[in-house]
């Protein structure tokens, strides 16, 4: 569904994504992690057309961001880091101005209201004043105007960002649930973010990718080892507690988590030798 | 066209969601027709030349206090990234915008209509110099919008924006002025009235508050209102590089 080619994009004599590639598939979902400054937003802008990139080419469902930059941005649904919210407007008169700008009207303009308004929790909400929601509720606002027009890719630029955990489990749910009918990027520099929601990575430190696949793949190939992630901690102990019924004892979890991997892997970028690759 | 008309009634709205619509109508009525009073019914002169005279130099202040958050607001608080993502030309969302700032002049300036009522109650006023004036007036203020929407977009912070669109309308208000253009033509030989007739602003609405509709006033306040425009959204799609 995108795929980024070689991208190069500088601001000033920065360089803020170097020779950047990667690819989503149809129904993925993608994690893209790095540390604050790292190009995560940039290579997200250049995907959903708001910068054009220097250097290289970015498609989504076949259309190139450059061509035809209308028909890319019809596809897309995107959550910018700072979420854009107009804060004169209450929450209703918000989503339906989202809508109609993205060409909605009629029956079909409030299907998709209530439709978001239901998935996004926002019922409670809708007649008060953007200024006057709290943190959560805004972000929850910002992901609602991104689905208004139903579109077959998600783009989202931290969404969890300054949330409290339940809001969070929230907000990863409603991820989890779209996942099967989108394909969807999010960013995030809090690592544990990432195991809950997907196993496909894309690790990218100082403007360029260091990894690009499986959680599990990555971690083997760069830390060694079998490493065991919280997400499969039941099942094995499961499996393991059926196999021999009454004699275990104790479970002790691995601890080579993805904090180990992305500390791994952005030293050797810095080192200079080259990119992890396993798709 | 029904992407500009959203955008449009978004903007349009905004005005009237804050506080600055309501002290922007209060204070340029007040200051408006108050000013025009006092000369009025010393003079005893059933015009309204003195009412249009006085526009050019007081919308300096006011039309950039409208423009201002145009695009700086956007950019303060993320939404711009919103609007340059939706599925529309940046065009469309500019004209909506500047279109819901016209509209929304256009709305004060319903409200000095008492003032021409007025005048003709009490005297036998030349109703097509009035109806030339007002033209003036929409026009002159349709070109400083232009210019405040432009200077808006350069900045990221409301005051500057404000500043600099009033600034950029001053220069055109001052190039207009025959002792500006003298002093130019003191400097450069013949470049001060070349500035003057080009883009200076008062000698194209000062026939038009006299009550003649040239062409060429007409074309003046119209093409620079298209430059100034067409520069925004240059300035639009050139953010992305």
């Amino acid at each position: 569904m995108i795929e980024v080619r070689d991208v190069t994009k500088r601001f000033g004599t920065t360089v803020a994504l170097d020779a950047v590639s990667f690819r989503l598939g149809e129904g993925e979902i993608l994690g893209f992690l790095g540390p604050n400054g790292a190009g995560k937003s940039t290579a997200m802008k250049i995907i959903t057309t708001f910068l054009a990139p220097d250097e290289g080419t970015v498609t989504v469902a076949g259309i190139d961001v450059l061509e035809q930059p209308l028909a890319v941005r019809g596809r897309i649904g995107y959550l910018p880091e700072n979420v854009p919210l107009y804060v004169d407007m209450n929450v209703h008169e918000y989503l339906e101005f989202v809508g109609r700008a993205r060409g909605l009207q009629g029956p079909r303009l409030k299907e998709r209201l209530d439709w978001c308004i239901e998935a996004c929790a926002l019922a409670g909400e809708l007649k008060k004043p953007i200024v006057e929601l709290s943190k959560g509720y805004r972000q929850r606002t910002g992901l609602a105007q991104a689905l208004i027009h139903d579109p077959d890719i998600l783009i989202l630029d931290e969404p969890t960002s300054g949330l409290d955990p339940l809001q969070i489990l929230g907000i990863r749910d409603l991820i989890r649930s779209l996942a099967s009918k989108k394909s969807i990027i999010f960013s995030t520099h809090i690592l544990q973010e990432v195991p809950p929601v997907t196993d496909r990575v894309v690790i990218i430190n100082e403007g360029r990718i260091v990894a690009d696949g499986r959680i599990g793949d990555l971690a083997r190939q760069t830390l060694g080892g079998d490493p065991l992630f919280e997400r499969d901690v039941d099942a094995a102990a499961t499996t393991l507690a059926r196999g021999r019924a009454g004699e275990l004892v104790e479970l002790h979890k691995s601890r080579i988590a993805l904090e180990d991997l992305f500390i791994a892997l952005t030293k050797r970028s810095a080192a200079g030798r080259g990119v992890a690759r396993h798709v | 066209m029904s992407n500009v008309l959203t955008i449009f009634r978004r903007e349009f709205a905004a005005y009237f969601n804050s506080p600055i619509a309501y002290i922007f109508i209060i204070v340029f009525l007040a200051l408006n027709c108050g000013l025009f009073m006092t000369p009025f019914f010393l003079t005893g002169q059933a015009d309204m030349r003195d009412f249009f005279a006085n526009l050019p130099l007081f919308l300096i202040f006011f039309i950039p206090a409208l423009t201002m958050r145009l695009w700086a607001e956007d950019k303060r608080s993320g939404t711009f990234e919103l609007l340059m993502t939706l599925p529309m030309r940046s065009a469309e969302v500019m004209l909506g915008k500047y279109f819901a700032a016209v509209a929304f002049y256009l709305v004060a300036l319903a409200g000095t209509l008492p003032v021409p009522i007025m005048v003709n109650v009490l005297g036998n006023p030349d109703g097509g110099a009035i109806c030339a004036g007002y033209l003036g007036a929409v026009l002159l203020g349709a070109l400083y919008m232009a210019v405040g929407v432009f200077t808006s977009g350069l900045m990221r912070d409301q005051i500057s924006a404000f500043i600099l669109g009033m600034v950029g309308c001053f220069v055109l208000f001052l190039l207009g002025m025959p002792a500006v253009a003298s002093t130019i033509d003191g400097w450069f030989g013949g470049f001060g009235a070349f500035l003057q007739n080009a883009f200076g602003l008062m000698p194209h609405f000062a026939s038009l508050t006299r009550g003649v509709i040239e062409p060429a006033d007409l074309a003046y306040f119209l093409g620079l209102t298209t430059v100034f425009l067409v520069l925004n959204n240059l300035w639009l799609e050139g953010r992305k590089y």
